[in-house]
């Protein structure tokens, strides 16, 4: 379209008459006069504007604006993180032993037997127990122990978990003190094996997220059993994807117009708010709730078979919206109506609930039919249940006491998130490499940055909530580097089609221009023949 | 046509004839300039004037939203107006009195015959011209000027300070030019462009007795007039705006074109399609390719710089990137100037057809396509693209003309002897 007064430009090409038409045989054809030289001269500067706005302005400004911006990446890094080389997962557990009854260098001795015991039985360097003599005072969040074990003697060996605090009671008979120069005790085995069992779940975790990670091989843990595995697979697959905040639903369902009111409010801050304040270290929650009426499941049948249950949510009319805001969605129902769940397998009562992996929990609630209003207490082993649930929805071990649960969780956590902004990262290094034309915004590289630096941090402090802090900064921070929507604008697009995208505009533009130039350099290199003719023939005479 | 001696009376029955017509149709036809602001060929979003006075009426900062590209001298100068939703008899008038300098200009700049015979040429040709009277009744009855005084488009200012620009220029006042040019470059950026021809007009028509010898010596005292004007323009409107916001948003938006709002001109529909990793590469291509022409047509024609002005406000009207039919009146007014050279046009039958037939199409096919939903945006790019063709055979053949005007002055025994461009 810009050909049009582009061309007209050439207007100052010397105008010639077109011979007249009675005119004589083209051999006789007249000849325009010669060119003024000012006209020559003229006609040069005109071709030359217009080229020194090409190659001063044009060529300068399709440099800028067309090369692609590649941030320098730090690649090799990323890489050793992607591949665990940047990072060793340590998990170093500090367990307190208090034993007051005991006396300073028997206590050593013990320390020091149990710790072989451990030693010897561990066969997982990432996850190491090491044993500290604790102080009656100082309590577990104090110094950093993970586990007190507190010994007092008594009448035989045995061990129970505090149920509220992080603290294993072991009683012992006195006469199993080890001597100093025992080499080995019943008692440290004792004690060994049982931070063994104590912690087992957690290694099996955290080992299996590193068999799943592209760790390397000398970091993984050897002898996890496949129904282990398998096991923990399922768990995983059944917990929700880490958030630092997730969204709690709560939804009273019923098919007829009754009951049309619930006291949730108060059964949430009785049987669920003491779970959700000692899991707020690692996630934030946010709740709503709701009650609707005349709400048909999607199956009617009185008894629920197993297939059932994946069809009874009634995705269509329900008003079950999958997330508000940022936070992932965690959804508890509670139907009311006397549905019961077939159990085959069990000959136990039926069950009244079902968890579905990664959304919620649905509770069938049996009232009379003219209850109105559902108090609290009614809505006590529904609450429960939900609170077992979301222990689980939220990837919590199973074994061990609460506390010990949650601060496995914790680890678990960070662990998980530092593998996966890892491999995030690596993920991107490969990306780079491979996608030579890939733009790279510096925006990616301060994420990348931000990540790597946080890694680092996180990596120091595993086991802490530092390190769960910085594992999640690092976690969204690689995520949002990885997904930088302004790097796969030129991804598909191949640089012919770029011959595509220039030519149809510039070609046209250019072809005046290029034509204008290519005459005058002809016209120019004539000239200069003639000149030195002209001149030889002057010497000549 | 030309011939009759023009009286004061004749004068102000022109004037006063343009004015009422245009009253006239203010008052009886209240809904008319409204509809004439709210369409695409007279109002674009440099130039609404719809967008000007909605937010500075409502007491928010008016850049703030992305809808208003103007100057923020125009919020002073609405302001101090009473209401315009009110009374806006006060508005119409001062559109009417800007048409009116525009038009005092236009006849001062060809009462002076620089288009004729400039200082390094006479055209032979140059007895058959009209009266600035003449020139001056084309302009005011221009229909694309009289819809875009009623469209209360902002780009009359820049009209008028353009057209002040030359007519200062031509009769020998360069400070005046060079300060009218910074008035009309601060209103709509792209009349900077025309600061070389203008520069060399100034120096063709320098009063004698204060002559410079030299262009360059002429060039380095004025150029800095202009970008001084400049910088106290800027300066007041940073006073009155608060901050630098203004430039993004008026100048910014011409250089990036970030409103794709359509208008007659050829860069939305383009833009609208580009892929986003080039756009940047083609909006500098799209303005390089505008300021292009500065350079060659002012070596070109050297010896008439009017006319460099002439084509340059043309190529404008085609290519720059919010034209509307303002800029198109701007060129039309322009163009009767080069009555002398109009027997040597080619085309004039198809150029008069092409632009009518694009301006009465144009409408109808923006109705298809935004209210109908019968058509789509290809159909109105086509017309558009009509009307640029249009415009840009006036520029061609226009150059043309005045270019074979000057030729047959170096050669005598070729007039009127048909030629072949090779």
């Amino acid at each position: 379209m810009s050909a049009q007064p582009l061309s007209s430009n050439d207007n100052d090409a010397p105008i010639t008459p077109i011979t007249p038409k009675e005119g004589a045989p083209a051999s006789t054809r007249k000849l325009p006069p010669p060119e003024k030289p000012s006209d020559v001269r003229r006609r040069s500067h005109v071709i030359l504007s217009f080229w020194l706005i090409v190659l001063i302005l044009g060529l300068p400004i399709w440099w800028k604006t067309t090369t692609i911006y590649r941030a320098d990446l730090p690649l090799q890094e990323m890489l050793e993180w992607a591949d665990g080389k940047a990072c060793r997962p340590v998990f170093p557990l500090r367990i307190s032993i208090q034993a007051t009854s005991l006396q300073d260098q028997e206590a050593q001795n013990l320390l020091r037997l149990t710790q072989h015991a451990l030693d010897d039985l561990n066969d997982f360097a990432g996850h190491h127990l090491r044993l500290q003599l604790g102080d009656e005072k100082l309590d577990s969040a104090d110094n950093g122990s993970a586990l007190i074990i507190r010994l007092t003697p008594g009448e035989g060996t045995t061990a129970t978990l505090d149920p509220y605090e992080p603290i294993l009671d072991i009683t012992y008979p006195p006469n199993t003190i080890p001597s100093p120069t025992a080499s080995s005790s019943p008692l440290a085995t004792y004690i060994a094996s049982q931070l063994r069992t104590t912690f087992a779940e957690e290694q099996a975790t955290i080992s299996y997220l590193l068999s799943t990670n592209s760790m390397p091989s000398e970091h993984r843990p050897l002898g996890l059993s496949p129904e282990t595995t398998e096991s923990l697979a399922k768990r995983t697959t059944r917990s929700l994807k880490y958030a630092p905040t997730y969204h709690l639903t709560f939804s009273l369902f019923t098919s007829g117009p009754l009951p049309s009111s619930w006291n949730i409010e108060g059964a949430i801050d009785e049987y669920m708010k003491p779970v959700l304040e000692v899991l707020s270290p690692i996630h934030n929650f946010t709740i709503d709730t709701q009650v609707q009426l005349y709400a048909s499941p999607g199956v009617q049948n009185q008894i629920l078979n197993k297939e059932d249950l994946s069809s009874f949510i009634n995705a269509a009319e329900w008003p079950l919206s999958p997330s508000i805001g940022g936070a992932p969605t965690i959804n508890f129902i509670v139907f009311i109506g006397n549905q019961t769940i077939a159990n085959p397998s069990q000959d136990s009562p039926t069950s009244q609930s079902w968890l579905i992996p990664q959304w919620g929990t649905v509770y069938l609630l049996s009232l009379p039919d003219d209850t109105t209003h559902v108090a609290a207490a009614t809505l006590k082993q529904p609450l429960l249940t939900f609170t077992s649930h979301l222990l689980s929805l939220t990837g919590t071990p199973e074994s061990g006491s609460l506390p010990l649960r949650l601060s496995t969780l914790a680890r678990i956590r960070s662990a998980d998130l530092l593998l996966r902004a890892s491999s995030t990262l690596g993920s991107l290094a490969r990306l780079a490499m491979a996608l030579p034309s890939i733009s790279i915004p510096s925006s990616v590289a301060d994420g990348v940055t931000k990540t790597m630096s946080h890694l680092r941090l996180a990596c120091d402090n595993l086991g802490g909530t530092e390190g769960l802090a910085h594992a999640r900064i690092a976690e969204a921070e690689a995520e949002r580097a990885f997904f930088e929507k302004s790097m796969v604008g030129q991804l598909y697009f191949p640089d012919e089609h770029k011959i595509a995208v220039y030519l149809p505009l510039l070609g046209p533009v250019a072809v005046p221009l290029v034509m204008g130039l290519i005459n005058e350099i002809k016209a120019w290199r004539k000239r200069r023949r003639e000149r030195a003719e002209k001149g030889a023939e002057k010497k000549e005479q | 046509m030309d011939g009759g001696k023009v009286t004061v009376g004749r004068t102000a029955a022109l004037y006063a004839g343009a004015a009422v017509l245009r009253l006239a149709i203010f008052t009886l036809l209240p809904d008319l300039p409204d509809l004439l602001t709210g369409r695409v060929e007279v109002s674009t979003p440099v130039t609404s004037f719809k967008r000007c006075l909605f937010l500075y009426n409502h007491n928010v900062s008016p850049y703030d939203g992305g809808v208003y590209h103007q100057a923020p001298l125009f919020l002073l100068l609405f302001s101090l107006l009473p209401n315009a939703l009110s009374y806006p008899i006060f508005t119409y008038l001062l559109y009417i009195a800007i048409d009116l300098l525009s038009a005092g200009a236009l006849w001062k700049i060809a009462d002076s015959g620089e288009a004729g015979s400039s200082a390094l040429f006479s055209s032979p040709r140059r007895e058959r011209r009209w009266s600035g009277f003449v020139i001056a009744a084309i302009f005011l009855f221009n229909p694309f000027t009289i819809a875009t005084c009623l469209g209360r488009s902002t780009s009359v200012f820049t009209t008028c300070a353009i057209l002040h620009a030359i007519a200062k220029a031509v009769s020998g006042a360069p400070f005046s030019a060079m300060v009218a040019l910074s008035f009309a470059s601060y209103l709509s950026m792209y009349p900077l462009l025309l600061l070389p021809p203008l520069l060399l007009l100034c120096f063709d028509r320098q009063r004698p007795e204060r002559a410079k010898k030299s262009i360059l010596s002429f060039a380095a005292t004025h150029v800095p007039v202009v970008f001084g004007v400049l910088g106290l323009l800027f300066g007041m409107s940073y006073l009155i705006t608060g901050s630098w916001e203004f430039l993004p948003s008026t100048y910014g938006v011409q250089l990036t074109l970030s409103d794709l709002t359509p208008n007659v001109g050829l860069w939305w529909y383009f833009f609208i399609e580009m892929f986003d990793s080039f756009r940047s590469f083609f909006l500098a291509v799209f303005w390089l390719h505008l300021s292009c022409y500065v350079g060659g047509l002012s070596v070109r024609i050297r010896r008439q710089p009017l006319v460099v002005l002439t084509l340059l406000l043309g190529i404008f009207a085609i290519f720059k990137p919010y034209p509307s039919i303002s800029d198109t009146s701007l060129f039309l007014a322009m163009v009767p100037l080069y009555r002398h050279v109009f027997p040597l046009m080619r085309y004039s039958f198809v150029i008069a057809a092409v632009i009518m037939y694009a301006s009465f199409l144009g409408p109808a096919f923006y109705y298809l396509w935004i209210y109908a939903g019968s058509g789509n945006a290809n159909f109105f790019y086509a017309i558009t693209l009509v009307w640029g063709l249009g415009l840009s055979l006036l520029v061609c053949d226009l150059m043309f003309a005045v270019l074979r005007d000057e030729w047959e002055l170096e050669r005598p025994e070729m007039a009127g002897k048909e030629i072949r461009q090779i």
